[in-house]
């Protein structure tokens, strides 16, 4: 696998949600806030700028129209994760989680 | 809406085409969700758009390369870190609204303070005058050793003195001037311009171009003078003559004769507050060495040191010094002195403003522990947060960083209010200065000087507040933070800091408190001194007589008459003339005993002032022995003079006064005979000792055109002003009187430092007990919240409740008195500093140190009562549950 730069914090965070369903902006963003307890909270413009990346990076695209079981929210876009996303996704939590489990192994940052 | 459009458009087109309707959408939900947030939902909402729009459009356009692999998304540069960093630092501030306000508000306190006092200073007494380069604008100082210690500026040296300075190669340009008073005539009303007699053109020295016209030349200011002209201020241009820009063809009137303008200063120029330049006229070979009045200045040359120039003005003062001293005693050992003009002019008030810049940056200081104080507190609420970002891999640096950036967007935010604080301020405290300053056309206001002062402050304020939480927090350790609760052990270390942080708080306090205390009893002190007269109800105003209407007898006359006529106005008392009254005289001269051999080194000196009879009766100041002046006193009558206690003390030691004969200065007429010994009166200052005082009869001597009115009256002598006026006007409709000013305030004025220095250091000491009692509060209402349980335990097993306040009151007290030690010991050990400027009380003085001990214990335990009566009425039950 080749080596890649970590996503950044904000675009893990909107994969994470991603990951969950298909989303439109304002629910990713509520998504996040209420994921992070408000420590991360994006404003209309970095959330689409990020979006921007996404999708031009094929890590999300549009996804159909949602369920009209969601009413007058129809003519949002829906953002959904693409394979290619997935597999970014699964890369980098695991790296997450490799650093996580080596930092456990440190005594000194395991404490009680 | 339509501003969150037009903040779009500062995104590329495509991308705001792409997701316009979203971001529309995105923003419409936001602020309806915003709505249900309060009262600062509103306010934050935009405060985020804002922020998020503005910093989001610019990295858009700085990138607009989209990234083909959005695996691969671009490192974050320097910049978009500090942005990162200010976004969220602007969010945090916006979200705890309370803290920042708080935090802001007491900086813009601190800061304002700080620019308003460093304002006020640089003003008046660092940068006074608006010159070139004016630390190369010299003043020339003398001393003469036999006749006293001072190094002395103004107006202490003759033609003679100032031709031997101008050979000096150190200067580019001199120049010398005596400072007088002529009447304007020709107007509405007569003025009284304050006047600078020039020896030497001074716009060389100044080096400055008149606005309008030229300076004199050699011709006009050569002894006899070519023809009669005038150089004004910008100030009296404007006032007098409407800005006429004709007036270099408008003749005007000065003492009642044609002079012709040549040249108008430029704004701001007033060199000791004149507003008039004249040549002199005068021949400098021809004057006495001892007709020492003039003021002598000079620009260094190019390339020369101020200590060059003053090791020249030592071989030439040697070279006077082997010259005269044969016919001029005081020569022996004089000293010429180049200072810079503004420190020369403003050296009395140069200690007293580091003092005040000093005590102000200590409320600075307080102000900033404070904040500290208030990060760290919050930083245990955030700990969590702050352990999920380094959990997640956020450097400790950057964690620091953040919080630095935090402090700086307060600071900066606190800056910025101050100096609006500062700028009001400044408006208000000019216009409670006495007339003396304004009179030199000084003005303070917000220059660069202070920007870059504020600036700096705001630069330090934000290093303090973040450095200790900063310092802490990255030490905190993530695991802890995650696992533990709020009130985890990571907390610990927390808590000490601030505790540490409030003893600094109170020990600044302290030494603020101290130096309060010792000013006001200072200043107490100097409002209880016996000043030897009755300054209640007298009221003063001087008037200047030209020489050619009133030669020798004829001022004399004139003051008779009207000092007559102003004694039969209902109402007054007694009035008199004078040349100078106290407490602050000026006017010293040398003189002989005869029958005394002189002392051996010093040449006696007193203070000489002209008095017409009923002097001694209207300052109410007790003649001891022998009699007052009477009306018989007169020209054609045996000379007379009174002494004060002071001089009989100092020269007659033992001796009767009565009878003793004097030589004053060295004018001819014969010999004075002292015919009384007045009572001692406050004559160099309310905080001096009382010098030597010669007092002569107005009506013996000729040389006295300029003479003081005093007036007491029962009514009150201010609601006399009219009549005394008209007075004037029904004698000579030409004289103005000007110095109108009553007695006591002439003795507030003299004591106007020490009264300012009081007063602001006592306003800084308020809010520095303001500041520490805020932080007591906090860091024990804290430690209260933390010790619930352990409190409830205690309630628990048998503590009574009074046992419980006594527990949290002991720990305030320990910080107090922590605080207390800690302060009084530095207070004490910078007091001696204070030494000088304080009057009658002692830096050690133990009443102001026990005062200041208990002010700040009372202070301790009322800040801390709230937090105590909290934990006593703690519901051991509900501790006990709490976990």
């Amino acid at each position: 696998m080749p080596r890649r730069r970590p996503l950044s914090l904000p675009v893990l965070h909107i994969l994470l949600a991603l990951a969950d369903g298909p989303r439109h902006g304002y629910a990713i963003k509520q998504d996040i806030e209420s994921r992070t307890h408000g420590a991360i909270r994006l404003g209309p413009g970095t959330l689409y700028e990020a979006i921007q990346r996404l999708e031009a990076g094929g890590l999300i695209d549009e996804a159909d129209a949602a369920d009209p079981a969601n009413g007058q929210e129809a003519q949002r876009r829906y953002y959904r994760l693409t394979p290619r996303g997935w597999t970014a996704l699964r890369a980098d939590v695991a790296q997450l989680g490799a650093i996580v489990d080596l930092a456990r192994a440190n005594p000194r940052l395991r404490k009680a | 809406m339509s501003l969150f459009r037009l903040l779009l458009r500062l995104y590329p087109k495509g991308f705001r085409e792409r997701y316009r309707a979203e971001l529309e959408g995105m923003f419409l939900e936001s602020r309806r969700e915003a709505r249900y947030r309060g009262r600062f939902g509103a306010g934050r909402f935009w405060f985020d758009i804002i922020v998020d729009l503005v910093v989001g459009a610019w990295r858009q356009r700085r990138s607009s390369v989209v990234p083909d692999d959005a695996g691969d998304f671009p490192r974050r540069s320097e910049m978009d870190t500090i942005l990162q960093d200010l976004r969220d630092a602007s969010r945090q501030c916006v979200r705890r609204p309370g803290f920042a306000a708080v935090a802001v508000l007491s900086l813009a306190l601190g800061i304002g303070a700080n620019s308003l006092i460093y304002g006020l200073v640089d003003g008046f007494v660092f940068h006074p005058f608006p010159y070139p380069q004016a630390d190369r604008f010299m003043s020339i100082g003398v001393n003469f050793p036999k006749l006293s210690s001072n190094v002395d500026y103004l107006e202490v040296l003759s033609p003679a003195d100032y031709l031997d300075i101008r050979t000096a190669r150190s200067f580019a340009a001199t120049g010398a001037f005596d400072l007088g008073n002529r009447n304007l005539s020709g107007g509405d009303q007569p003025e009284r311009v304050f006047t600078a007699l020039l020896l030497d053109d001074l716009f060389p020295v100044l080096q400055v171009k008149p606005a309008l016209g030229r300076g004199f030349t050699r011709d006009e200011l050569a002894p006899g003078g070519s023809r009669p002209v005038a150089i004004i201020s910008d100030r009296l241009w404007r006032s007098r003559f409407g800005a006429d820009p004709n007036i270099l063809n408008r003749p005007i009137r000065i003492a009642g004769d044609a002079a012709s303008v040549v040249g108008v200063m430029p704004p701001g120029i007033l060199v000791a507050g004149t507003d008039l330049w004249l040549p002199w006229g005068g021949d400098p070979a021809a004057m006495p060495r001892t007709v020492r009045q003039f003021n002598v200045v000079a620009r260094l040359a190019p390339g020369v040191s101020a200590a060059q120039a003053n090791a020249e003005l030592a071989t030439i003062a040697a070279a006077v010094d082997q010259r005269e001293r044969a016919a001029f005693k005081e020569y022996e050992g004089w000293r010429l002195v180049a200072t810079p003009f503004a420190s020369a002019i403003m050296r009395d008030a140069r200690p007293a403003a580091f003092l005040l810049v000093g005590a102000v940056a200590l409320v600075l200081l307080i102000a900033c522990a404070n904040i500290a104080g208030l990060f760290l507190a919050r930083a245990t609420s955030r700990q969590r947060e702050l352990a999920v970002r380094v959990a997640l891999g956020a450097g400790r640096w950057r964690i620091a960083r953040h919080l630095l950036t935090e402090a700086a967007l307060i600071a900066c935010a606190g800056a910025a209010a101050g100096l609006a604080l500062a700028s009001t301020g400044l408006k208000a405290a000019v216009a409670l200065l006495p007339a003396q300053l304004t009179m030199f056309g000084l003005e303070a206001h917000v220059n660069a000087r202070v920007l870059a002062w504020t600036a700096a402050l705001a630069v330090v304020s934000a290093a303090l507040v973040a450095a200790i939480p900063a310092f802490s927090a990255t030490r905190t350790d993530p695991q802890d933070a995650l696992k533990a609760d709020a009130r985890g052990a990571g907390t610990r270390s927390g808590t000490r800091l601030r505790a540490a942080l409030v003893v600094a708080e109170i020990a600044l306090s302290a030494v603020l408190l101290l130096g309060a205390g010792l000013f006001l009893r200072s200043f107490a002190n100097i409002q209880r001194v016996d000043r030897g007269f009755d300054a209640d109800g007298v009221m003063t105003m001087r008037l200047t007589l030209p020489r050619e209407r009133y030669e020798g007898e004829k001022a004399n006359a004139f003051f008779d008459r009207l000092v007559e006529r102003i004694g039969a106005l209902p109402g007054v008392r007694a009035v008199a003339a004078a040349s100078q009254f106290p407490p602050d005289e000026s006017f010293s001269t040398p003189f002989t005993l005869d029958g005394t051999p002189s002392e051996t080194g010093h040449i006696p000196t007193a203070m000489v002032t002209v008095a017409s009879p009923a002097y001694f009766d209207t300052l109410r100041v007790p003649i001891r022995r022998g009699r007052a002046f009477s009306a018989t006193d007169r020209l054609d009558a045996p000379r007379v003079a009174i002494v004060n206690r002071a001089f009989v003390d100092r020269y007659l030691a033992g001796s009767d006064a009565l009878g003793r004969r004097l030589q004053i200065g060295d004018a001819a007429g014969g010999p004075w005979t002292i015919v009384g010994v007045a009572a001692n009166v406050r004559n160099a200052g309310l905080t001096q000792p009382v010098q030597p005082e010669l007092y002569v009869p107005v009506r013996q001597q000729t040389l006295w055109n300029q003479l003081f009115v005093l007036t007491r009256a029962d009514t009150g002598a201010a609601a006399l002003m009219p009549a005394l006026r008209e007075t004037v006007r029904s004698l000579d409709a030409d004289q103005p009187i000007y110095a109108v000013q009553s007695l006591e305030q002439a003795i507030a004025d003299s004591s106007f430092q020490q009264r300012t220095a009081a007063v602001l250091i006592a306003v800084f000491a308020a809010i520095a007990m303001l500041l520490a009692a805020v932080g007591i509060f906090g860091v024990m209402s804290y430690s209260v919240a933390a010790r619930t349980q352990e409190i409830g335990i205690r309630m628990s097993v048998g503590a009574s409740r009074a046992e419980i306040l006594r527990l949290v009151l002991a720990q305030a007290g320990r910080l107090a008195t922590s605080g207390l030690l800690i302060g009084l010991a530095i207070g004490l050990a910078g007091g001696r500093a204070l030494g000088g400027m304080l009057y009658g009380v002692a830096p050690t003085d133990p009443v102001t140190l026990a005062a200041v001990a208990a002010t700040l214990a009372l202070v301790a335990v009322l800040a801390a009562w709230v937090p105590a009566a909290r934990a006593m009425r703690i519901d051991p039950m509900v501790a006990l549950r709490y976990e």
